[in-house]
């Protein structure tokens, strides 16, 4: 009686807890995942079979785990996560939280160690009928974020000619000749800080990650740029909204239009993590991405 | 800091003006000493450039610990401490540190007493006040010896050999102080003239006001100018060959909406490649090279060389130009410095008599009067 009083509170309390967690998904370190290689049916994978699949798959790989599964308003479905092992129960106080856009390649994860990774990696994968499943390179504090920035949920601009010449937003009183003569270029530097960043309220992500594997090369340096090897560095961009900053950055004259691939990667490629290195033979003006397994 | 607008005409330049109030015979001179400015080492015009070092010495590797106490030194190193300047002290005696220790202990007593909330237990604890000396940290034959301050916390009923704990702790140095400017002040003031807190706001202010009344003196905010950082990019790097530095780290604020932070971290090895690579002259490499000097001077130009080679790396793959942007930190495993002035000395902690020998912090403190230009090289 007293084991069955027991279970019921903990099943209690760790509904709860989910509902406060969806609720309140900004907090914790969250990182995308991306399932790849679909079979045909994957994308006629439904809620019923999906929840079946998983539940049954990572029972499997693991003896004692607690799963449960919610469907969220908006087509998420959210995974609650404790895990056992072979001689211990669930731990409810360490649990996994797991986002999944059904028919999408998208997955959201926060507080996985490295050992829980491989399993939930396969259950994922065989639930949702793929085969593979890699690090999406993007991570941040808020849930919200890095899903609108992945999954490209917030207003983009596409390049079109504006009917009428860009204001500033803050216009401060000047010499009209140089406003008229700066007029053009400025709207110029927005038309493209809005094209490569977004434009209106920007997903807020907090940093990006560069790490440069590249040669130094600069005409003034001949001692540098007869080097082979690379030049190592690790560059960290933090605010707290990094995209508004970047397109500031664009549109004030700060970054030189158009904005670098390196810089608008970000939002196009959904990610804040980057391994640069050159890729191509010889003096390279442009950076080649290499993409992280 | 204490700005007092009266008669006495305001200076420009970021200087401030403080009312001496004693009026001793030695007043004109000291009220010469207390023009003092936060230390900037901007691009003001004809008096300051003839004062800007475009060339320093490469710091020298030597043991510290020939010279300071180890024990005393780890209680330098590894703390992070907040910076001010401050004017001589009249009538500083290195003799009285114990009636020095009673008295400011009385003085947190007594403000403690009239309500001030000094610490976070409550009025659980008293204060125990020490000063001590910290012999060998001078430089030259003017400098005075380094007087450290600590105050640990005493619970209140607390048994004979319970640990106290270290609560505050604060230096005021003098080290290559400006032989001119030394030999200038009368026999009754000491100059200590860079002082160094580390702990609550509200110690660091009680103590201040105790010197203020005790010794007629005013301390003042001092900040890191970005020459200066400049200066420890580069002076950090040079070390690297005798000591490692790990990475070199400079973090940048670019003025956007929402403000940028860029943190750049530069592998040891390739920084110090990089460096070297500026320390020939290039309009002499075509003449076969010169070899650099080792220990020998360090030009302005080259540390301005090096800055731009690292911009120059970063504008290639961001087109974003770092120049728009303000140093505000530097680190290496040698330390770091802040441009709000605050300075860490670190040390690789593994042997004492090896990990201080190349740590070197330099300070730049200029002053509105044309005969007090300090150059503060501290040497770990």
């Amino acid at each position: 009686m007293f084991a069955e009083e027991n279970k019921w509170t903990t099943k209690h309390i760790s509904e709860l807890e989910m509902i406060y967690v969806i609720d309140n998904p900004n907090q914790g370190m969250w990182h995308a995942f991306q399932l790849m290689d679909p079979e045909d049916d994957a994308h006629s994978v439904e809620l019923t079979q999906f929840k079946e699949q998983f539940k049954s798959h990572l029972s499997e790989l693991i003896r004692h785990v607690s799963v449960k599964i919610k469907k969220h308003t908006d087509e998420a479905v959210w995974i609650r996560i404790a895990w056992g092992d072979s001689y211990s129960r669930p731990n409810h106080l360490k649990p996994t939280y797991v986002v999944h856009y059904l028919q999408t390649p998208y997955v959201f994860v926060t507080s996985l160690t490295s050992k829980q990774k491989p399993l939930l990696s396969q259950a994922l994968v065989l639930s949702t009928r793929h085969h593979a499943i890699k690090d999406a390179n993007l991570s941040g504090k808020k849930f919200t974020a890095i899903r609108d920035l992945l999954m490209r949920q917030y207003q983009q601009a596409f390049p079109t000619k504006y009917p009428s010449p860009l204001k500033e937003k803050n216009q401060t009183v000047s010499n009209p000749l140089i406003e008229r003569e700066q007029a053009g270029p400025a709207a110029n530097r927005l038309q493209m800080a809005c094209e490569a960043f977004g434009d209106g309220m920007l997903p807020q992500l907090q940093s990006a990650v560069y790490k440069l594997e590249t040669k130094f090369r600069d005409q003034t340096n001949k001692t540098m740029t007869e080097r082979e090897e690379s030049f190592r560095c690790v560059v960290k961009f933090a605010s707290t909204n990094l995209l508004e900053s970047l397109r500031d950055c664009a549109s004030s004259g700060i970054a030189s239009t158009p904005v670098t691939p390196l810089l608008s990667s970000i939002p196009l490629k959904g990610r804040n993590y980057f391994v640069i290195t050159d890729n191509s033979p010889g003096p390279s003006s442009q950076m080649h991405q290499k993409t992280d397994g | 800091m204490e700005r007092q607008h009266n008669s006495v005409v305001r200076t420009p330049l970021n200087s401030v003006v403080v009312q001496r109030r004693s009026k001793s015979k030695s007043y004109r001179q000291s009220y010469r000493s207390c023009l003092g400015a936060a230390s900037r080492l901007g691009l003001t015009p004809a008096l300051t450039a003839r004062r800007l070092n475009t060339s320093r010495r490469a710091p020298k590797s030597h043991n510290i610990t020939d010279k300071v106490d180890p024990e005393q030194l780890t209680l330098l190193l590894k703390t992070e401490w907040k910076l001010s300047y401050v004017t001589p002290l009249y009538q500083f005696r290195h003799t009285q540190l114990k009636s020095y220790s009673r008295q400011l202990s009385a003085f947190i007593a007594a403000e403690k007493q009239q309500g001030l909330a000094v610490d976070a237990e409550g009025s659980q604890s008293s204060f125990r006040v020490s000063f001590s000396v910290v012999q060998g940290m001078t430089e030259t034959a003017d400098d005075a010896e380094t007087v450290l301050i600590q105050i640990h916390s005493k619970p209140m009923f607390a048994k004979q050999d319970d640990p106290q704990k270290l609560v505050w702790s604060g230096w005021l140095a003098c080290i290559n102080g400006n032989p001119d400017y030394l030999s200038s002040l009368s026999k009754d003031f000491i100059c200590l003239p860079l002082f160094g807190s580390s702990g609550p706001e509200v110690l660091t202010t009680l103590v201040k006001s105790w010197f203020q009344q005790m010794f007629d003196c005013c301390f003042g905010p001092l900040e890191i100018s970005h020459t200066s950082l400049q200066w420890l990019v580069a002076l950090w790097t040079n070390c690297h060959t005798e000591s490692n530095i790990q990475h070199l780290r400079m973090i940048w604020t670019l003025p956007v909406t929402p403000p940028l932070q860029i943190t750049y971290t530069v592998d040891a090895q390739d920084a110090w490649e990089l460096w070297s690579s500026v320390r020939k002259d290039p309009e002499e490499e075509s003449e076969g090279g010169e070899e650099v000097e080792e220990g020998g001077s360090i030009d302005l130009k080259e540390v301005m060389r090096f800055m731009q080679g690292l911009k120059n790396h970063f504008y290639r793959h961001f087109r974003l130009d770092l120049s728009a942007g303000s140093l505000q930190q530097v680190s290496t495993a040698l330390g770091s410095a802040k441009y709000s002035g605050r300075i860490k000395v670190s040390s690789d902690g593994k042997n004492c008599s090896q990990s201080f020998s190349q740590d070197t912090f330099l300070l730049t403190h200029t002053r509105k009067d044309k005969c007090c230009t300090n150059i503060f090289f501290l040497s770990f």
